[in-house]
């Protein structure tokens, strides 16, 4: 009998029965559905990691199978996955890709698993908190204590100062090309800001990110397009700008305009984030496709992984999701059968 | 003991065994075969020494390991350094030096797209092609390029890009041609800069283009920056080049004539080197071109942005239009350059000068 079968005798009669009743075979031989490697799709953002290295190490351990993660860009990762070339999509941003999603799903190329990997992401235009209320112990006074929505900005402008275009303030707007640099783009129109801010396209994340985070370091104003569970909105402390409650009416109708003249805005949804696979790849793994249905991940848990990422260095994710399964069986053990969660435990 | 771990061990022992051979070599009156013994047996005990400390868990023969803090935390200097340069000087950074500069690159942005017509603009480039070349197919090319660029409706972004390529050249003109100059006339200063040149052409933009970012902040002017560093290498090396292929007989000659130092180098080495550094300055357009898109993704507008947009939202017609005008752009800043490197060349060649 091997080690680890050994160890998992010890852990309890049950585990034993179950290994017993595997006609001996020793635990960690558990033949994948899949010969060839799963590709996951691996986002361009640290939650995508984190989710792909939890259901990576499931799928390793668990289940027997070899995953890799293929980088990429939301577009054509979603191509990809139509196409068959990525079989998992662990973070389907379906609000944000209404159309798109409808579009492939008529296909009959991809599906929905029924998992979703963020319960409760939040979408909106943040300022730092320091900016509103002042920080004591920084020495920051409150430059905008009256910033309460986005209708009161124009009052503000100058203190968002655009060095390119110091007349108006700097909005920063999402990543270039993405569904919320557009939306935004719209809602600027429809809240009448253009005339006293810029759209500023900061174009990849990491600038964003760069550019928030010297503004926090230095203790100065920003306004700026965010979005949770990042480790961004886990690190600062901001206050989210209100917008008039979200319409899905106005919302759609927005969404579908060209450049929102003429339109009334709303708040973004509190969305969920859906895992989704490749149909004929679900037509392959059932099992998998079980496992993946029941993933289900609150947003706190995901923003204390991403801090956890940051603070760590650990830019796979891998650590943090060996965290996560340490800490929290209680969580993840339901969504797999009891062979699958022991082999995971074993392996840990 | 694992078979890499076999390989690891007899290329350490190898090169312990070497070592001592060369160094018990360098005294001499040691027989050659009491060197090889000393450096046997030196070899012997590192083999020893590393098998024990591998078994103490060192872990000196094993392959890559993941995980573990490095023993080097250079990644943690640089960070609480980029951290205090940007909370020390971050502001005085911003306010003194970059917001000036992107005020003005705005300014003169849109003083290309908005105050000037388009037909003027492509009228004027057909003049510089024909100033340069003398030849009027150049010019009529140059033309149509920019009523291509016009009828693709991508006149604002070319010429934001254009506007960033010729602060970048500008900035790269003024700290390349000293330092290149600087490289031909002395040796030593040369040796020192080829590493630093190494570096700037070799090191991935992207890692300086996230502390740019935090201390310059988002834009032109991280931009105008990271493209800088980028095409300067070959302005320098090619106007050191330039200067060094100065005829050793022609500088003999100027020698002879009683040319003073300053002479030799304005009145002749320079002149002579004309050509090659401006082939230099057509490199470094060429090379400030490829950074256009990587600097869209710090902010930079223009057809960098284009092209990020076509590829992020999979619209292969967005892509292709913006870096069909990024590629006619550049086929006219380069033949418009390198007719003038030619021009020069002629002229110094017949004598003229």
């Amino acid at each position: 009998m091997t080690r680890t079968s050994l160890r998992l005798l010890a852990a309890g009669p049950v585990l034993a029965l179950a290994v017993t009743l595997g006609a001996g075979a020793p635990a960690g031989a558990q033949s994948c559905e899949v010969a060839s490697t799963i590709r996951m799709a691996g986002n361009d953002w640290q939650s995508s990691h984190f989710h792909n290295a939890v259901t990576q190490f499931i799928l390793e351990k668990g289940y027997g199978c070899k995953t890799v993660s293929v980088p990429g860009t939301t577009q054509p990762l979603l191509n990809a996955l139509a196409r068959g070339d990525v079989d998992i999509l662990m973070e389907l941003w379906k609000a944000n890709n209404v159309e798109i999603w409808a579009k492939m799903m008529k296909s009959g190329r991809v599906v929905e698993t029924g998992g979703v990997s963020i319960q409760g992401a939040v979408q909106g235009w943040f300022v730092p908190r320091y900016v509103v209320a002042g920080n004591a112990r920084r020495g920051i006074k409150a430059t905008a204590p009256g910033l309460k929505s986005v209708s009161d900005m124009p009052k503000y402008k100058a203190l968002f100062k655009d060095p390119e275009e110091p007349s108006k303030g700097r909005f920063y707007n999402c990543k270039l090309g993405w569904n919320c640099e557009r939306v935004n783009s719209k809602k600027l129109v429809a809240y009448n800001l253009l005339g006293d801010y810029t759209n500023f396209q900061p174009g990849s994340g990491a600038a964003l990110a760069a550019a928030i985070g010297s503004a926090f370091k230095r203790g100065k104003p920003i306004v700026f397009y965010y979005w949770g569970p990042t480790w961004v909105l886990g690190k600062y402390d901001v206050v989210m700008l209100k917008e008039p409650p979200f319409d899905k009416t106005k919302w759609d109708k927005l969404d579908k305009s060209k450049d929102g003249k003429g339109l009334e805005a709303t708040a973004y949804p509190t969305i969920k984030v859906y895992v989704a696979a490749n149909k004929k790849f679900a037509q392959k793994a059932p099992k998998i496709m079980a496992f993946l249905g029941k993933y289900a991940m609150k947003d706190d848990l995901v923003n204390k992984a991403l801090v956890y990422m940051r603070e760590n260095k650990d830019k796979t994710g891998r650590k943090a999701a060996m965290e996560f399964l340490k800490a929290h069986p209680a969580i993840w053990t339901k969504w797999v059968p009891a062979d699958v969660a022991a082999r995971v435990k074993a392996g840990l | 003991m694992s078979f890499g771990a076999a390989i690891s061990l007899l290329l350490i022992a190898g090169g312990v065994f070497g070592a001592a051979l060369v160094l018990t070599g360098a005294r001499p009156g040691l027989a050659r075969s009491r060197r090889l013994g000393l450096a046997g047996a030196a070899a012997l005990a590192a083999a020893v020494a590393l098998v024990i400390a591998d078994l103490a868990g060192m872990g000196l023969l094993a392959g890559a390991s993941e995980g573990a803090a490095p023993l080097l935390p250079l990644a943690d200097w640089v960070d609480r350094a980029v951290d205090w340069l940007v909370t020390a000087y971050g502001d005085a950074l911003r306010e003194n030096i970059s917001n000036p500069i992107v005020y003005a690159i705005g300014f003169f942005e849109r003083f290309l797209y908005q105050s000037i017509a388009w037909p003027a603009m492509a009228v004027a480039f057909a003049l510089f092609a024909y100033h340069a070349s003398r030849k009027w197919t150049l010019a009529l090319f140059v033309a149509v390029a920019f009523v291509l660029i016009w009828a693709l409706q991508l006149w604002k972004p070319t010429m934001q890009t254009l506007s960033l390529i010729s602060v970048s050249i500008l900035v790269t003109a003024l700290v390349g041609l000293p330092l290149g100059i600087a490289m031909g006339l002395s040796n030593r200063f040369r040796t020192a800069m080829m590493p630093v040149l190494d570096f700037m052409q070799t090191m991935p933009s992207f890692v300086y283009l996230i502390p740019v970012v935090m201390l310059f902040g988002l834009g032109t002017f991280s931009g105008v920056l990271a493209t800088a560093v980028y095409a300067a290498p070959p302005l320098i090396r090619l106007t050191d080049l330039g200067l060094r292929l100065v005829d050793k007989e022609v500088m003999e000659a100027a020698t002879a004539f009683g040319a003073s130092r300053s002479q030799k180098l304005w009145r002749v080495q320079l002149p002579l080197a004309l050509p090659n550094v401006m082939a230099g300055v057509n490199q470094s357009i060429m090379m400030a071109l490829a950074m256009v898109v990587i600097a869209s993704m710090i902010g930079v507008r223009g057809l960098g942005q284009e092209v990020f947009y076509g590829l992020q939202r999979q619209e292969p017609g967005t892509g292709f239009t913006a870096g069909l005008c990024i590629v006619l752009l550049a086929i006219v800043l380069d033949r418009i350059t390198q007719a003038y490197g030619r021009r020069m060349q002629a002229h110094y060649q017949t004598g003229a000068y």
